[in-house]
């Protein structure tokens, strides 16, 4: 009973903050106009605003917001550590190496074939790390540290293309990869949509086993969950979510660690729990912070993943706190 | 026992290898750079090249020496304090903690004249550190391991976007702050010299001190207590140590990643784990890998240099990798 | 009744002619061909050169991406264009909500910061997308003739860019053999470092221009891939130019360190005293016709003290 109160109310947090979103920005708009666009109404509209920037907005940072979270809770409990992210198994350090050896190796290919070259490098570097920590004896602990490892050498060859080369070249994909919503319409809703939906539907079908799996390789197994299959499905289907999350929108760090965390907090218990609650966070967090970073200082837009850093200042020391609260106990 | 016999003529050897190692170091950062007509003979003369070598050349083989002692020093005592040979300045976010509070000292002119911009990245550095080691746990006095690395990573991954918003900043004071992201000593002085190397001298002499008592850390805290050497002093005193240590070199340089995880890893690996041992030898092979990685970096891609952290990171990102894959150990 | 029929379809005979220099235009650029109304009144400029072709033109845009800094736009170029215009944000990321409000009929972007957003700009209004970032002094002159083509404005921008030929070929002239020969050097510094413009960049394309070399030419088995080079002392000291001109971004400057050092002091422009500083913003930011007529006054001042020094 609880539970379901919890979720009403962040469901209508979540909406209230979407509506915000539709009136946050450099051009102020009353709400009867905004009215009148949605809904196709008589009176003065503007279209392009709320139609074709402010709503695909509002919508994508929905999407990806939830698949961010998502993601993160599947790894957390995967790697059954609290502390973990889609960032440990390399997705975005690996999509930020792919599309820069894009941009150098066919520079004249535009910015279209971004996140394509963003989805198979950052899928390619959550293979790795996952084939690598799986040859041989699985620990979750080895899991994360081959992660970080395969990020920190993606970075390293990010920042030796960077320095090598031409400036220009790499502004634009640069900016576009640090997480943010500018410039995203329709089309990048149209792409992700499906995807993010059926992706997310399975991990949720799978929530129980995620509870199971959490319990440690040798319990899952003698309850009869087939271990290393479901880890690897698992697994994809969450670097999948964060992977075609970092395509469209860049890398928007934090969500995939804060949310799970509060949905931890606010609800705990089983997975098929926390994962609702999760997404519903992840949804809040995101298009508050697009809203934010669009609100804040017009015409100059701030970008979300720098808004969602920056909320993780707070969350950092909250998080200090608690696991201070629980070494003492 | 066998260790024990072979022990002077393995130190010998160990010893002959580092010397060579250190000549060409020093042979190979001082040869390389823009000038392609300079040689070692004109030390001796009173000409322009002579001055070259003088007043551009030996201060940033300096610099790079001390960064590379600094910024081993500073890994070792990390890996001593947290029982965790991957602990590292750039692993535990301690190094992007600096580049944030220097970043802070730019953009912000008025707190950066109030503190100065290298305390600053001294506080950046041990906040930082502080935040990652009370998530792991190691105020309460149980360091649990893996939440050490993901803290550390956490942690540093919000110091760099917070670092990076500076970008979208304007144009010029992002190319200043872009500086301090990546390690860069082209074009140092004597006078980045200066306070570099007091803190490179004054690190060695206080962690060789303080090396009993890291011998000690790695017995565990109960240990630690029973032989009368309080590990909370002990990790406050390194903590304290650490930041300092990185603090300078991210203030001269900019963050370097990896330095402080190959050295004393490598060392610990050739010598075994004593501290009074390891001190000297990872101060003296920090300084060799920076000085070969900046020849590496004036030479790899002449006549465009490199900024020298890349150049690290080309070799310790690698490194870490094989150790996470073929190790055990660390988690 | 025939004199009249002859003179009415002579007279749409010639009306239909017209279109091909008055009406609706095809325009060219980096990103494909777009169809851009007759005379277009509500112009967004997304850089600075785009603005200095519009005053060049005599055009006043309704929007400008400046950083939301209204002192980059200069007064050579306010004078002409005027105060009214509205800030859209910054180059690298313009706040598509506002250009949307004030409803343009022409919007001109860049192609190395705007070519992703070209499908949305193209929604919002006609886009032309020209490459101010990465291009060369005659590439600017081009994109004047673009520009002005896309207004409905191409005897005029002709007629300009004639003019200006015109005012750098007597600036030339002035400047005469006092060029030819020297090595000049332009580069840009900022508190942290230099950095010298290849002859592939703007700068470096119009000092050719003016007659001056460059030692900076590629070598063989060297390619200057980037415009702007970070150059250490060292690397300055190989380039070695005759004349040295620097753009600030910072006071002190990096460069300002420098002096007295041995090696510096032995650079032939330094011995000579022949570095000279100019305004930054104006040599590097604006990148157009105008910029460089001021550019090219510059240079000949600098030329002047610098002959009366040989």
């Amino acid at each position: 009973m609880r539970d379901i109160l919890i979720l009403c109310a962040l469901t209508a947090t979540v909406v209230l903050i979407a509506i915000w979103s539709l009136s946050a920005g450099a051009v102020p708009i009353p709400w009867h106009i905004i009215g009148n666009t949605l809904f196709d109404l008589e009176g003065p509209k503007q279209e392009f605003i709320v139609f074709q920037s402010r709503l695909p907005r509002t919508l994508l940072a929905l999407l990806t917001g939830g698949a961010l979270a998502l993601s993160g809770v599947t790894v957390q409990a995967l790697l059954r550590n609290p502390l973990a992210s889609p960032k440990i198994i390399g997705i975005n350090s690996g999509a930020a190496l792919a599309v820069c050896l894009l941009v150098l190796v066919l520079p004249g290919a535009g910015l279209k074939w971004l996140p394509v070259a963003a989805l198979g490098g950052g899928l390619l570097a959550a293979a790795i790390v996952t084939g690598s920590a799986d040859f041989g004896r699985f620990s979750s602990g080895r899991l994360a540290l081959i992660g970080i490892a395969v990020g920190f050498l993606c970075d390293a060859g990010v920042d030796f293309i960077l320095a090598t080369s031409a400036d220009a070249q790499f502004s634009a994909p640069l900016i576009w990869l640090t997480g943010s919503l500018w410039a995203r319409g329709w089309t990048h809703v149209q792409l992700v949509w499906p995807w993010l939906v059926i992706l997310a539907s399975l991990i949720l079908v799978l929530s129980f086993r995620v509870d199971l799996i959490q319990l440690g390789d040798s319990t899952a197994t003698s309850l009869g969950v087939a271990v290393r299959p479901l880890r690897l499905i698992l697994m994809g289907l969450a670097a999948a979510l964060a992977a075609i999350s970092v395509s469209v929108v860049g890398v928007l760090g934090f969500v995939g660690l804060m949310a799970p965390h509060m949905a931890r907090s606010i609800i705990g218990g089983a997975h098929s729990r926390i994962m609702p609650c999760a997404v519903l966070i992840g949804m809040g967090l995101v298009t508050l912070a697009d809203a934010t970073g669009r609100a804040i200082a017009p015409p100059i837009e701030v970008s979300a993943g720098i808004v969602t850093a920056l909320f993780g200042a707070p969350f950092f020391v909250f998080i200090m706190i608690q696991s201070g609260k629980r070494s003492r106990v | 026992m066998n260790a024990r016999h072979r022990l002077p003529l393995q130190a010998g050897a160990i010893a002959v290898l580092a010397f060579g190692v250190l000549i060409l170091s020093v042979y190979g950062s001082l040869m390389t750079g823009g000038r392609s007509d300079i040689r070692l003979s004109d030390l001796f003369t009173a000409s322009t090249n002579g001055a070259v070598i003088l007043d551009i050349r030996l201060p940033r083989t300096l610099v790079a020496a001390c960064l590379g002692v600094n910024l081993g020093l500073s890994g070792l005592i990390l890996q001593a304090l947290t029982r965790n040979p991957l602990s590292s300045p750039s692993i535990l976010g301690i190094n992007q903690g600096a580049a944030l509070g220097l970043t802070i000292g730019v953009i912000f002119p008025s707190v950066g004249a109030l503190v100065g911009l290298m305390p600053l990245a001294a506080i950046g550095a041990l906040a930082a550190g502080f935040i990652t080691f009370s998530i792991a746990g190691v105020f309460a006095g149980r360091i649990v391991s893996l939440r050490l690395i993901l803290g550390g990573v956490a942690v540093g991954a919000f110091a760099s976007a917070m670092v990076r918003f500076s970008f979208t900043l304007e144009d010029d004071l992002a190319r200043q702050v872009l500086r301090w992201t990546l390690g860069n000593i082209s074009d140092v002085r004597w006078h980045h010299v200066q306070s570099l190397f007091v803190w490179s001298i004054g690190g060695t002499v206080a962690t060789l001190a303080m090396a009993h008592r890291l011998n000690l850390m790695a017995l565990g805290e109960a240990q630690a207590s029973g032989l009368g050497a309080d590990p909370r002093l002990t990790l406050m005193i390194g903590a304290l140590m650490s930041a300092c240590l990185t603090g300078t070199a991210v203030f001269v340089a900019g963050p370097i990643a990896f330095a402080g995880l190959v050295v004393p890893h490598m060392c610990r690996f050739c010598l075994g784990p004593d501290h009074r041992i390891l001190v000297p030898a990872t101060a003296l092979g920090g300084a060799c890998l920076l000085m070969a990685a900046d020849a590496a970096s004036k030479w790899l891609t002449s006549p465009v240099e490199l900024p020298v952290g890349v150049v690290v990171a080309m070799i310790g990102a690698p490194y870490f990798l094989y150790q996470t894959l073929f190790s055990k150990g660390a988690i | 009744m025939l004199f009249r029929q002859t003179t009415y379809s002579l007279a749409v005979g010639f009306m239909a002619l017209l279109p091909f220099s008055v009406g609706a235009a095809e325009i060219t650029h980096e990103l494909g061909v777009t169809d851009v109304p007759d005379a277009p009144q509500r112009v967004i400029a997304l850089e600075f050169s785009f603005v200095d072709a519009l005053a060049a033109l005599g055009v006043s845009p309704v929007g400008i991406a400046d950083d939301k800094k209204r002192q980059r736009i200069v007064a050579e170029y306010t004078a002409v264009i005027g105060d009214d215009w509205q800030s859209v944000g910054t180059r690298k990321t313009p706040s598509l909500e506002v250009i949307a409000s004030l409803q343009p009929d022409l919007i001109i972007a860049d192609k190395t910061r705007h070519s992703g957003v070209y499908d949305t700009l193209s929604q919002i209004a006609p886009t032309i997308v020209l490459d101010s970032l990465g291009g060369t002094y005659p590439e600017a002159i081009e994109q004047t003739l673009v520009i002005g083509d896309a207004l409905g404005m191409k005897g005029k921008a002709a007629e300009r860019v004639a003019e200006h030929e015109a005012v750098m070929a007597e600036l030339i002239a002035q400047i005469g053999n006092e060029s030819h020969g020297v090595n000049a050097q332009f580069g840009v510094t900022n508190a942290t470092g230099l950095w010298l413009h290849s002859p592939l960049s703007y700068n470096g394309s119009l000092l050719e221009k003016f007659g001056f070399s460059s030692s900076m030419t590629p070598q063989e088995g060297e390619v200057y891939e980037t415009n702007y080079v970070p150059t250490t002392l060292e690397q300055l000291s190989v380039v070695d130019p005759d004349l040295l001109i620097l753009g600030k971004y910072a006071d002190p400057a990096f460069t300002d360190e420098w002096a007295g050092e041995a090696l510096y002091d032995s650079l032939k422009a330094v011995e000579a005293s022949n570095v000279y500083t100019v305004n930054a913003h104006k040599w590097s930011r604006m990148r157009g016709l105008l910029a460089a007529e001021m550019t090219a006054n510059d240079v000949l001042e600098i030329l002047t003290e610098f002959s009366a020094k040989q």
